[in-house]
């Protein structure tokens, strides 16, 4: 029986995702859980596992390309025993199974030989073959079409492009050519204008004369970003600007501000349900315990990973917890759940010297607080609210209470 | 405006200025046309000039042939094209034949009016499309009408014209609201480009057409191209001058259709533009059609064996791949 | 009776027998190709039809030339028609079984057999509807009253209410198979009777055809309505020159011939005065020579170019 793999709803919010990776290949066993596929995500890669065990029949999306959540990405044909008679091999793999059977020297040797000759057979079978207007325009450029494809320089089926690519080549060196299909830039036309002298430097010279802008894809995550901040951006915010005593934790060696920052926040925000909310399809989520999201920013990527229940943590447990999310993000390997059920972020931008800045609300919380410098034991802290979800009074009284528990010696020296 | 209110608007304007227009076909009086094409007509030109006929698709046709024979400019409803073939031989032995064995002596200004193609669980009967059929016999003129514009200008072309024309409705266009606009030098034998773009060159007409269109966003985000659709608004006389030069520049054909694939019209197209543009090709021509299979009754079935606006993007993307875009 | 119609009788009957044996023999010469379905010994039925009918529409099948002979199409034309000349009367791209005349209101030769019934229909809606009140006649063999195409036009013809003789040349067979073997009715009228008034007459005589014919075409003209008339008669030839025409007998054949047309009017003529052996012996000449003159310009005419094939298919070309 024929069982869809289809491409997975990994997060709340993903609407589609795309095949980084195959795992496994057609004609593969594969056992139930077992991963077959990497998907990028607006998130992160995350590793897809079959559901049955079966044998991996046959792939419908290739690497790189980006599927709706639910269209199928692979069929798999299910099958609790490991088949007897394994998918049909080529010679080359044959030859590999015999020498795994019974390693000699002189079998690997007499392998490799066969290998290369079929590799060899492989190649003068292989024709020449290119699309009609390929030829046409390789006659018109005087190539040798036929010659230049047994030689590897054009590829076959020779396409348009490939054609065009090849006449570059005969002006432009592989780089530079590599490097300039980024650029808005019509290749036919900068040949004929800098006609002889078609140097690097005289190329990139041309480029920035005549104003040439690189194109650059939007990854997946950086799309994904842009949509959720321009709702964000509709969301009715307000303000609270306010200095925050540091002194009481300065001296901490233990734990890093940060740290003090979330469990402290969490703390107060136990006190003010409101900042536990989440506003979600007309309704609000309340959520019982303080789960706060951390920026973290990894080369071009933002991510901003959940910790939960922190309230209920402690220091060195918070710490840690940051820790495992900042080494995820440098793999970019979260779990779904790492981005689920947070109400309130936090974003700090106080170690590049910033003083103080407005962060954008994550779509749906119910507001962030943007970290800067400390200075003289104080640190600007700019909050910003979902006025659907809190309103000014109860704000400022979370912000007041904040203010409080951060001036309590007494307080900060009981948390662990 | 509606698709069903342009063919009336050129049907009504035409009968108000010249009486020798008679419509007769089933249900199109009395009734108002089974599709309400013709709905108030009965009431406005009465009873000799809106015939209701009997269920008699061969009488019907081969009437409207006296008629014109007499003077008249007959436009006959076939209720569906799936029907006209109960009147083939008068359409094809008769209708498509005479003017030629007369020598050109007789002339028959008449027009055949249908619709065609999948709507909705219809199942074999009354589900296919006949483009090929139509477009291959000499004799006849065929045109379709893919929206309000081509069915109006389209159909007053096909009143005004002295030769047998058959016109191509679609099921599911009827009640659909188009956007509307005054052509002046419209000629509906020269096809139409619906959309410019440089790296494809989509052909189609019909409910497909606006299928296709639909496709043609996803296509063009996945590749990163832009795809040039052009609506085929005549079968015969088949003029693809706009076909050719578009596949000159793009390098890329299309050609999707509601018709089962073997023997489609898609092949002949793809065959003049193999005649024509051979040495321009960059990857071989892609048809996209129906199975070919009679239409099944099972709405999962049905559109299974139908290209739909994802299907149509899925192959155009998958072979777009194959062939170097 | 009178003399002037007994004459045209005798001319157009000789004329379209001659005519016919001519072509026959320019078949077997090669001159002429394809079908060639001959009427000899139907001439009563189709001369007496077309003359009393006068003006107004006909329509007609395969078996066409008497008919278009006694409409007053030339000889030339048709014999150059036969012949695929360039100058035939549908520059020969129709052949014997089609060609067309608006100019003599000539609609077919149809090679379908029943397909041309409701053309007829058509027409005579469109002349009533346009005012006009001549008339429509629709002539076809016994063959086609088993088609739909047949019922149809009975059942619209009635319900239209338009001014259409039917005429049902019955010569018994259709092809090679006589008619009592696959139609219900022996008596062919009898499918019409039910929509408008049906009538049987005897086709081999020339003067009852013309009689009844002239009759029908003043009630459709003034009633406005359908008329059905049956004529008996019968074809020497085979269906067409490829069949051998063995289905039938040699006495039947020759019964049949004991009834023949011509022989008919000249034996009713000369009886009643209306013909004279020197009228007789001077048309015979004149035929000859007529149809002479037709064979000569239908040899000596013009192929049609080869740019012909592209001609006469739309109007708007």
């Amino acid at each position: 029986m024929d069982y869809e793999i289809t491409m997975p709803r990994l997060t709340d919010t993903m609407e589609s995702g795309v095949i980084v990776r195959w795992l496994k290949s057609e004609g593969d066993y594969v056992k139930k859980n077992e991963p077959v596929v990497e998907i990028e995500t607006e998130k992160a890669i995350q590793e897809v596992p079959a559901f049955k065990d079966g044998i991996l029949k046959k792939i419908l999306a290739e690497e790189g390309q980006e599927v709706d959540v639910g269209k199928p990405i692979a069929i798999l044909e299910i099958t609790k025993e490991v088949p007897i008679t394994s998918p049909p091999k080529t010679q080359e793999e044959e030859i590999s199974v015999k020498v795994e059977e019974k390693i000699t020297p002189e079998i690997v040797e007499e392998a490799s030989k066969i290998g290369e000759q079929i590799q060899q057979q492989t190649q003068a079978v292989k024709e020449a073959l290119a699309s009609p207007y390929a030829k046409k325009l390789s006659a018109d450029f005087g190539f040798p079409l036929k010659e230049l494809q047994e030689k590897g320089e054009i590829p076959s089926p020779a396409h348009e492009k490939d054609i065009r690519e090849y006449l570059y080549s005969q002006y432009i060196d592989k780089d530079t050519l590599k490097d300039l299909k980024q650029y808005s830039i019509n290749i036919d036309k900068l040949i004929k204008d800098l006609q002889g002298n078609l140097s690097k430097d005289n190329i990139y010279r041309y480029i920035k004369e005549n104003n040439i802008y690189k194109l650059s894809d939007i990854p997946i995550f950086q799309k994904r970003l842009i949509e959720h901040l321009s709702k964000s951006a509709t969301v009715p915010t307000f303000h609270i600007y306010e200095a925050i005593n540091l002194k009481n934790i300065l001296d901490k060696k233990e734990f890093t501000i940060t740290t003090y920052i979330l469990k402290i926040f969490a703390d107060v925000m136990q006190n003010h349900y409101r900042t536990r909310i989440y506003y979600g399809n007309g309704k609000y989520r309340i959520y019982p315990s303080s789960n706060i999201s951390v920026a973290i920013a990894v080369d071009e990527e933002l991510f901003s990973p959940v910790i939960k229940n922190i309230e209920d943590k402690s220091l060195k447990n918070i710490q840690e917890q940051l820790q495992i999310l900042r080494e995820k993000a440098q793999d970019r390997k979260f779990d779904p759940e790492d981005f689920e059920g947070g109400t309130f972020s936090i974003s700090n931008l106080g170690m590049f010297g910033i003083d103080m800045f407005d962060a954008i609300i994550p779509y749906n919380y119910s507001g962030i607080a943007a970290i800067g410098i400390e200075k003289n034991g104080y640190v600007n802290i700019v909050f910003s609210f979902d006025h659907r979800i809190i309103n000014g009074k109860d704000a400022a009284l979370f912000v007041k209470e904040l203010k409080e528990k951060f001036d309590d010696v007494e307080y900060i020296e009981s948390l662990k | 405006m509606l698709y069903r209110d342009a063919l009336k608007k050129a049907i009504d304007e035409l009968m108000e200025i010249d009486d020798t227009i008679v419509i007769l076909g089933e249900d199109v009086g009395f009734y108002g046309g089974n599709y309400r094409v013709t709905d108030g007509l009965f009431s406005k030109y009465g009873e000799k000039r809106v015939i209701d006929t009997p269920i008699a698709e061969n009488s019907i046709v081969g009437n409207a042939i006296g008629m014109a024979f007499g003077g008249l400019r007959p436009v006959v409803e076939i209720m569906t094209v799936n029907f006209s073939l109960l009147a083939y031989d008068q359409i094809v032995n008769q209708l498509a034949k005479i003017r030629y064995m007369s020598g050109g002596d007789i002339c028959i200004p008449l027009t055949i009016r249908m619709p065609q193609g999948v709507a909705k669980q219809l199942a074999a009967q009354h589900s296919q499309s006949f483009e090929r059929i139509f477009a291959s016999i000499p004799g006849l003129k065929v045109f379709t009408a893919s929206d309000s514009i081509t069915a109006y200008y389209g159909l007053k072309q096909a009143i005004l014209s002295d030769d047998p024309v058959i016109f191509l409705e679609h099921l599911l266009l009827y009640s659909q609201d188009f956007l509307f606009y005054e052509i002046n030098d419209f000629d509906i034998t020269k096809q139409r480009i619906v959309k410019s773009g440089e790296n494809i060159t989509l052909v189609s007409c019909l409910k497909i057409l606006h299928d296709s269109l639909e496709a043609v966003k996803e296509v063009e985000k996945k590749l990163g191209i832009t795809v040039e659709v052009i609506e085929l608004t005549s079968l015969s006389p088949l003029n693809l001058d706009l076909v050719y030069e578009s596949v000159k520049k793009t390098k890329r054909l299309v050609v999707v259709s509601e018709e089962p694939k073997t023997g489609s019209f898609t092949s002949e197209i793809i065959t003049k533009v193999m005649e024509n543009c051979f040495y321009y090709l960059d990857a071989p021509p892609l048809r996209i059609t129906a199975e070919d299979t009679p239409t099944p009754y099972n709405r999962k079935l049905e559109l299974f064996s139908i290209p739909t606006p994802d299907k149509i993007a899925t192959k155009i993307i998958n072979w777009g791949r194959e062939h170097g875009l | 009776m009178n003399k002037s119609l007994a004459e045209k009788f005798y001319y157009y009957m000789k004329l379209g027998r001659e005519f016919e044996l001519r072509a026959k023999e320019e078949y077997m010469k090669g001159n002429i190709g394809g079908f060639l379905h001959l009427a000899i010994g139907e001439e009563g039925t189709h001369v007496g039809a077309i003359l009393g009918f006068g003006n107004g529409e006909f329509f007609v099948h395969y078996r066409d030339h008497v008919y278009a002979i006694a409409r007053g199409i030339s000889p030339k034309l048709l014999m150059a028609e036969l012949f695929g000349k360039i100058t035939g009367v549908s520059k020969g791209k129709g052949g014997s079984m089609h060609f067309y005349s608006s100019k003599f209101n000539f609609y077919g030769g149809n090679a379908i057999v029943g397909a041309h019934i409701p053309h007829a229909v058509g027409l005579a809606y469109a002349k009533k509807y346009l005012g006009k009140s001549d008339g429509v006649m629709v002539a076809f063999g016994d063959g086609s009253t088993n088609s739909g195409n047949f019922y149809e036009s009975l059942n619209l013809a009635a319900v239209y209410q338009v001014p259409l003789l039917f005429f049902c040349e019955n010569n018994y067979y259709a092809i090679g198979t006589r008619i009592d073997r696959v139609s219900a009715f022996k008596d062919l009228y009898k499918k019409a009777k039910d929509y408008m008034i049906a009538i049987q007459i005897d086709g081999m005589d020339v003067f009852e055809v013309y009689r009844a014919v002239s009759l029908a075409k003043e009630y459709i003209q003034e009633e406005g309505k359908p008329y059905f008339i049956e004529a008996l008669t019968y074809r020497y030839e085979s269906h067409s020159m490829s069949d051998s025409g063995d289905y039938r007998s040699p006495r039947e054949l020759k019964i049949a011939k004991e009834k023949d047309p011509i022989d008919n009017l000249l034996k009713k003529a000369f009886k009643e005065s209306l013909l004279t052996k020197e009228f007789v012996e001077e048309i015979d000449r004149k035929v000859e020579i007529e149809i002479e003159e037709a064979v000569e310009f239908a040899l000596n005419s013009k192929e049609p170019d080869l740019e012909e094939l592209y001609k006469d298919i739309f109007c708007e070309d």
